[in-house]
């Protein structure tokens, strides 16, 4: 193999620079591909736009009833920031799931499975090209809703803290995302695993309530949990950007997407040697 | 050297079983029935570099599930293979780089990008250099004819189109084996042709081997030098295309016309009248019971013939035959065993 052989005489980094090259051409493909559904993009900007209104009357109506305003520490301000960049990096998420179930359904996992990458790489990075523009354009439009009837984010810092915090928020939910469709591998239908997950998050992430304003246990329990550092985190790092907190919540991201990222690799060897594909 | 080399390849899966209505789905909840589907039964074969073996088999005989155990994406339950000289499903990344694959009409190439954004994609992922992949893409556009293909979205072009670019994109890296898995599905006789001779160019030229699976024998024929038929998860027959047809076309099929009109049926010791019309008619009889030069006279006594063609029988016929006659015998040891 003269191609090979020639990136070997470089040495590994230059193959390892080809391997980079190759996931960053796959994100790059999809995020172009993302172009071609204005009509999807749209959808996700009017129910992002419909969801944060709802929220916006929601906690007017009961900071006032309250006579409060702070809730646990939060203003109304704070509160709708904090929903914002929950329910953004909710709506921006690759369908993950259930595109590995319906590859293995279809049987196009036989092509995904056959090319010189690794599997759960390629769904990273196609993921990744999925969600980067819908983040961007959820972002633009929830923030100009809620800078128009509130005001500006609470504190710039949170800006670049919040980069941070969503990368590492985005991995954790791929794993999980990731480990539920290579269900698929064994069951077909995961639609069902898909729900729970959608509504944990929702609940235990804190994107229905801040998880602020849970009492004691149930938010201690929530943050034991993986499910909070997917949207609680990041959203939590970006109202309050104090160094304590962010490197705190932080680290147990880290932690966590170690963790799930050793436990997703098992998850696939184990899942590879099961898999029965259809059309067959 | 051997390209492919099969050694009692088994693969078997359970697959649930549900009785029909609602009552039937929640007995297979309670009491889940699992059934053992032997989807492929300890197969042999070899195949050599540069080679052009047809894989043929009715729907559901584990052709395609032969083709992901050689790819490395199904693990078998039984069985060794080699690929290129590796163990597919040990070491699928490193066979990756060598192979390419077609799977009838699952499509590999973005849907709603142009077919050459792919071929840059599949460039970087096979780690070709930009220069070389450019350099390949404009030999395959040529190859192909797909030259003017390829700045459209794929969504946008017809079928036959569409699977020339599809073809093409197995081919960017230079794999040494291409598996072509039902490649002319739904594809017109055109568009078949077109696949069929590009298929064939490349095999000459660059010595690309070629393992085909399908059931349309007319790609075997046009493309196959050798035959693997299989049932059942079984090889049930494994020659070459010339002696599979020398072997079997002993049935003829033979059309005359007469002068005028046929008033009376036509009757003949060891020969099947197909089809009577008003001045001709189809027969079939088997060569080896009934001599040709017997059948003929017999048709000149009838009447005052103005045209006779005599056939083979289509070689999808042929492989008919080998079905059936496969079916009987496994009918046969079944009733034997009771």
């Amino acid at each position: 193999m003269p191609s090979m052989g020639a990136s070997s005489t470089i040495g590994l980094s230059g193959s390892r620079l080809k391997a980079l090259d190759k996931y960053f051409s796959i994100f790059k493909i999809q995020l172009i591909n993302a172009f071609a559904y204005p009509a999807d993009l749209f959808s996700r900007v009017f129910s992002m736009l419909i969801f944060m209104w709802v929220f916006l009357q929601l906690w007017t109506v009961t900071y006032a009833a309250m006579g409060q305003t702070q809730i646990d520490g939060l203003t109304l301000r704070d509160t709708l920031w904090y929903l914002m960049i929950a329910e953004m990096v909710l709506l921006s998420k690759p369908r993950l799931a259930r595109t590995i179930a319906e590859n293995v359904k279809d049987g196009t996992v036989a092509y995904l499975l056959n090319r010189p990458y690794h599997f759960l790489l390629y769904q990273l990075s196609v993921g990744l090209g999925d969600s980067l523009l819908r983040m961007v354009v959820n972002a633009a439009a929830g923030g100009a809703l809620i800078w128009l009837m509130l005001g500006p984010p609470p504190n710039w810092l949170g800006v670049p803290l919040v980069v941070i915090a969503l990368l590492f928020a985005w991995c954790i939910d791929f794993c999980l995302n990731a480990m539920i469709g290579l269900l698929a591998f064994l069951t077909e239908d995961v639609s069902a695993f898909e729900w729970i997950y959608s509504k944990l998050v929702l609940i235990l992430g804190g994107v229905l309530i801040p998880l602020d304003f849970f009492p004691d246990w149930l938010r201690d329990f929530a943050l034991s949990l993986p499910f909070a550092y997917t949207t609680y985190a990041p959203a939590r790092i970006f109202i309050d950007p104090a160094w304590s907190d962010f490197s705190g919540l932080l680290l147990r991201q880290v932690a966590w997407l170690v963790a799930l990222s050793i436990l997703l690799g098992l998850f696939f060897q184990l899942g590879v040697r099961r898999l029965n594909v259809n059309g067959g | 050297m051997a390209a492919i080399s099969v050694h009692r390849l088994a693969k078997s899966f359970e697959a649930r079983q549900k009785a029909a209505g609602m009552r039937g789905s929640l007995r297979a909840l309670v009491r889940p029935v699992k059934r053992l589907v032997e989807a492929v039964r300890e197969i042999s074969f070899e195949m050599d570099q540069a080679e052009l073996l047809g894989f043929i088999g009715p729907n559901g005989a584990g052709k395609s599930t032969t083709i992901k155990m050689l790819t490395g994406i199904l693990h078998p339950t039984s069985g060794h293979a080699s690929v290129l000289d590796f163990v597919p499903w040990k070491q699928r990344q490193k066979l990756a780089f060598h192979i390419g694959t077609v799977f009838g009409q699952r499509p590999q190439l973005w849907y709603h990008l142009p077919a050459v954004d792919t071929f840059l994609l599949f460039g970087k992922i096979y780690e070709m250099d930009d220069r070389e992949t450019e350099r390949r893409i404009a030999f395959l556009a040529e190859a192909f004819e797909i030259q003017h293909l390829l700045e459209t979205p794929v969504r946008k072009l017809s079928l036959g189109q569409r699977m020339r670019c599809e073809v093409a994109a197995s081919l960017l890296h230079k794999p040494r084996l291409l598996l072509l898995d039902e490649p002319s599905i739904g594809l017109d006789v055109v568009a078949k042709q077109r696949i069929r001779d590009t298929v064939r160019r490349m095999n000459d030229e660059e010595g690309v081997g070629i393992l085909l699976t399908s059931h349309d024998a007319g790609d075997i024929e046009a493309l196959c030098k050798r035959v693997i038929i299989i049932n059942h998860g079984q090889i049930i027959y494994q020659d070459r295309v010339s002696a599979l047809k020398r072997q079997y076309l002993t049935t003829k099929q033979v059309d005359v016309r007469y002068d005028r009109e046929i008033e009376t049926a036509f009757t003949f010791p060891g020969v099947q009248v197909l089809k009577t019309g008003r001045y001709g008619m189809k027969l079939r009889f088997d060569s080896r019971r009934t001599s040709v030069e017997r059948v003929i006279s017999g048709l000149a006594e009838f009447g005052n013939l103005v045209d006779v063609t005599i056939s083979d029988p289509s070689l999808e016929r042929v492989i008919r035959t080998i079905y059936e006659a496969d079916e009987t015998r496994r009918k046969g040891e079944r009733n034997g065993h009771a």
